[in-house]
């Protein structure tokens, strides 16, 4: 596979010219020399993939505590009962709709992570998103928690799709120094020829790739521009050459969020290079309706995640990859009026992978003890998980990505 | 997100030295301004480009951004020189970029001339637009499309098309500050979005007071912030601090006390709700029903009121100042903090000049904005005849949105589109990640390199690939006309005039070069002229505005 340093290695007139490549290169190499404890193991092959819930999912219908009276007495429309829900343990339901899931955590694969937020829980999406990705509560971060974390696993071979996003922005988590291609459409992700694919060896392409070269790195946006044209047209090949090779082992349901998990399982049995994959799944603000739109919801999740297991499992490259979820924040107890839920507090995380200790994992929320007019006392830190999949999966410290010491949780193996 | 407090907050302990911070030059250099003319001496004819970088060796040590054996001269105050560069500069800046006839005409006026005749656009005759618009209506109901696509074509038309360009530029820049999201007042509602898109077109160049509370009434806006939800017994803190946070004074100049007390102010703000689409009982067909419904959204047209009984009248305390306030003297009172002055002054700068604020320039818009009682059209006229923006430094500083890359090309080139085959629900702006009417937070849009990233490099390229080869086209058997390009006869002309138009001819010798070879390996016009103008377009100099 073409590495970014086998790209700069290998000629192109890239390193002619002594700009962004080459000057990365260089830069990438000095960080390493001056940075040793924060270099991570270049022959890891560790893969998180987070999957993000965006609008806030409702923890307590995800993992329901359906023998918990004041849940049923709270829940009288929307809730999971008893008779619906899928047994797990402490009197805990999972929603109808995660079978899969379901079997995976009777193999002991699913860890959930219960009561997760952060101190003076923030109740607007934007405010409480950007408090998990930057990850810090207090101080808005300019970049992401996963962004920073990256910076400090990258070593000198960079790899484009070393950090992945199936999209269209960076998302926030991801913002930092290392660029993170963003593929929304893998046809998309490509030079087009008068809206067909362009062929390989085009002239046109090629005239353009010069002019990027050529671009001075001294110039406005120099090495940026470069960079992001080279990373660019590294990770499109890379991608149209995977795509010739990858066969899924199981077929992924019929939904963006499946053919999203099926390009990370890609990214990943095609040794693409990825540490770091993230995807959204979106439509959580469930303030009526719940029921339906909410379980149409866990069935999208359950039949994405649960065939990425299983692909990658068949592939034999389970061993190599966590997925975490998680949501900006979790509904509030009572239901409202309108068969939904407002927005909440703490909420539920789950932790899905070979290598995960499977089993409930944090204090469980009081259902008596509500805080802010009916809502979760959170009982663990989001850096809490930050921190073990940083350390225990990523394989850097965490203290200096989240300013201190965070306890790390049993879902991974200390 | 992009004011001057947060776009470079104060990094925590726990950041750590990052790979790009050892890149030397590149990142630093950035940031201090290296501008196009530091590179780039000579003429725009083609003949005389040649690299001169003064003071900057390519060989910096590394881990040393500032680090340089000659001082680089201030380009804060070194001048544009060159009268069609100093046109292109502000057509792209006031407006989405001119053609030649445009920048012909801009460059043979005063700074002040240029000003006004941009600022004054009320007495401007925008009548083709209109017939444009006119002749092929865009449906601003788009709901069954998530993307909303015809509300999208429809701004793009008029920016790619009007002849008043700063009109639509501080539309544009509003709807970036006074943010609302599509998606949260729901498709269905979208309609909403275009009134408060015309809100921001009718009143482009306000006095900010007046903006703020026509905006506190604007239907979207209460949806969109919640406002409309807000009651004496459970006052919605959401506007109030956006008002303050975003919209105004910005982070830090207020206390959570002022949040809640403002959100008093705002209770009982309401919109009236729709009219019901059936009686009860009526059985209708599916199809009826979407119908019906769809009649009802169309027909929506909800007026803003204060409904007495929510809203909590008694006495407040805000910003040192008690009384019983309600909505519209809060903001007198915002208006009236010296912080407000400074965050807005400085946000305009940077919407025209330069994301790094010039302290000494904008110190003297605050004067302006508080002698003229808030007058963003006399702030703005200051900044376009100031000499920071017609510095080397503001010269090519910015990123271009994926709009202004959209729009910029389309007004360059003088090509014909309706975006219908751009903008769709596969493609468009979306693989920009700017899609209109959808910002990507309440904090607006990001500015500079955010915008680049390896997907959004294609997304743009293959905008140009689609425009310039007219892909998506029912019946495409021929290219696309590219009017700016027709005088050209030969593959040299071709490079040139292109070069000229998009990027002011201002690229290294080895540039043009690269750009001529390709040119004269093409010998059907047509071709070559699309050739040409795609990879201009999709050059690195045409990413920056």
């Amino acid at each position: 596979m073409l590495s970014r340093r086998d790209f700069v290695r290998g000629g192109a007139a890239l390193v002619s010219i002594g700009t962004g490549a080459n000057s990365l290169l260089k830069g990438a190499v000095a960080f390493a020399a001056q940075n040793p404890q924060y270099v991570a193991d270049p022959n890891s092959k560790k893969t998180l993939i987070l999957v993000q819930l965006a609008g806030g999912n409702d923890g307590l219908n995800t993992v329901a505590p359906v023998s918990n009276p004041a849940y049923r007495s709270a829940r009288r429309v929307i809730g999971v009962t008893e008779a619906e829900g899928l047994p797990l343990t402490n009197g805990f339901a999972f929603h109808p709709k995660l079978a899969g899931m379901k079997a995976l955590w009777d193999a002991g694969k699913v860890g959930i992570i219960q009561g997760v937020g952060y101190p003076e829980q923030d109740y607007s999406h934007f405010k409480s998103m950007a408090i998990w990705q930057g990850g810090d509560p207090k101080q808005p971060q300019p970049d992401g928690w996963l962004g920073r974390t990256m910076e400090q696993m990258e070593s000198e071979a960079h790899d484009p799709f070393f950090g992945f996003n199936v999209g269209s922005g960076t998302p926030r988590e991801m913002q930092g120094d290392v660029p993170v291609p963003s593929v929304l459409d893998r046809d998309d992700y490509a030079f087009k020829l008068a809206g067909q694919p362009a062929p390989a060896g085009d002239p046109r392409t090629a005239t353009l790739m010069k002019l990027y070269e050529q671009y001075p790195a001294q110039s406005p946006y120099g090495a940026l521009l470069e960079t992001t044209a080279e990373s660019a047209v590294l990770s499109s090949q890379q991608l149209v050459e995977s795509g010739k090779s990858y066969k899924a082992a199981v077929e992924y349901p019929q939904t963006s969020f499946g053919s999203g998990m099926s390009l990370l399982s890609e990214a990943v049995v095609n040794d693409l290079g990825m540490r770091v994959g993230h995807i959204t799944l979106g439509g959580f603000d469930t303030h009526s309706n719940e029921l339906a739109d909410h379980a149409g919801l866990m069935e999208t999740l359950d039949q994405g995640l649960t065939a990425f297991y299983q692909d990658l499992e068949a592939q034999g490259k389970a061993d190599d990859v966590l997925v975490v979820t998680w949501s900006e924040f979790g509904r509030r107890v009572a239901e409202n009026a309108n068969g939904g839920s407002d927005h909440g507090s703490a909420a539920i995380c789950f932790a899905l992978g070979k290598n995960v200790q499977g089993g409930m994992f944090g204090e469980i929320p009081s259902l008596d003890n509500l805080i802010d007019k009916g809502n979760l006392q959170y009982t663990v830190d989001f850096r809490s998980v930050y921190a073990t999949i940083i350390e225990r999966w990523l394989g850097v410290p965490s203290v200096p990505l989240l300013g201190q010491e965070w306890a790390k949780l049993g879902f991974l193996p200390g | 997100m992009d004011d001057p407090e947060s776009a470079k907050p104060p990094r925590t302990p726990h950041q750590l030295r990052s790979r790009r911070a050892i890149l030397a030059g590149s990142a630093g250099l950035v940031a201090a301004g290296a501008t196009a003319a530091m590179v780039y001496a000579g003429g725009s004819d083609g003949s005389g480009s040649r690299l001169v970088v003064p003071g900057i060796a390519s060989d910096e040590p590394l881990g040393s951004p500032t680090a340089s054996a000659t001082p680089a001269p201030d380009l804060g105050k070194m001048p544009i020189e060159d009268p069609r560069r100093r046109a292109a500069h502000l057509l792209r800046r006031a407006g989405f970029g001119g053609n030649a006839r445009e920048i012909a005409e801009f460059a043979g006026l005063s700074r002040e001339a240029a000003a006004d005749r941009l600022l004054n656009f009320e007495a401007v005759d925008n009548s083709a637009l209109d017939a444009r618009l006119a002749a092929k209506p865009y449906e601003l109901l788009d709901y069954q499309n998530g993307l909303a696509l015809d509300m999208q074509r429809w701004w793009l038309t008029r920016m790619a098309y009007t002849a008043r360009p700063l009109e639509e530029r501080m539309t544009f820049i509003w709807h970036g500050l006074l943010t609302s999201q599509l998606s949260k007042i729901g498709p269905q509602r979208g309609k909403l979005m275009v009134r408060q898109n015309e809100l921001f077109r009718s009143m482009a160049l306000p006095k900010y007071d007046e903006l703020l509370k026509a905006v506190s009434r604007d239907p979207a806006m209460l949806l969109y912030l919640d406002n409309a939800d807000s009651t004496k017994a459970h006052p919605n803190e959401n506007y109030a601090r956006e008002l303050m946070e975003l919209f105004s004074i910005g982070i830090g100049n207020y206390s959570e006390e002022d949040v809640r007390e403002s959100a008093r102010a705002f209770t009982g703000w309401r919109i009236t709700a729709p009219q019901r689409t059936a009686e009860p009982g009526t059985t209708l067909t599916d199809e009826e029903r979407r119908a019906a419904l769809r009649a009802a959204a169309l027909a929506y047209e909800p007026e803003f009121y204060i409904a007495e009984k929510q809203h909590d009248a008694g006495q407040k305390t805000f910003m040192g100042e008690t009384g019983n306030f309600g909505g519209d003297d809060i903001i007198d009172i915002i208006m009236k903090q010296p912080a407000t002055s400074k965050r807005m002054c400085t946000r305009l700068f940077q919407e025209f000049v330069r994301y790094e604020p010039d302290e000494e320039t904008v110190a003297a818009l605050v004067e302006t904005w508080e002698s003229t009682h808030f007058d963003v059209r006399a702030v703005i006229r200051q900044i376009l005849v100031s000499d920071a923006f017609y510095s080397e430094a503001a010269y090519r500083s910015f990123v271009r949105t994926p709009v202004d890359f959209v729009v910029g090309l389309v007004r360059s080139l003088e090509v014909e589109t309706d975006f219908r085959t751009l903008i769709t629900r596969q493609g468009g702006m979306q693989t920009m990640n700017q899609v209109l009417f959808e910002p990507l937070s309440v904090a607006g849009w990001p500015k500079g390199p955010a915008w680049l990233s390896s997907g959004t490099f294609f997304g743009r390229v293959n905008f140009a690939d689609a425009l310039l080869y007219g892909a998506g086209r029912p019946r495409a058997k021929q290219l696309p006309a590219i009017p700016a390009l027709a005088a050209a006869t030969t593959a040299d002309a071709t490079v040139d005039l292109a070069l000229e138009r998009l990027v002011d001819g201002q690229v290294a010798a080895e540039t043009r070069d690269a750009l001529y070879a390709h040119a004269r390996s093409l010998t059907n016009p047509a071709e070559r002229a699309a050739a040409v103008a795609y990879l201009v377009a999709s050059s690195p100099e045409f990413q920056l505005a």
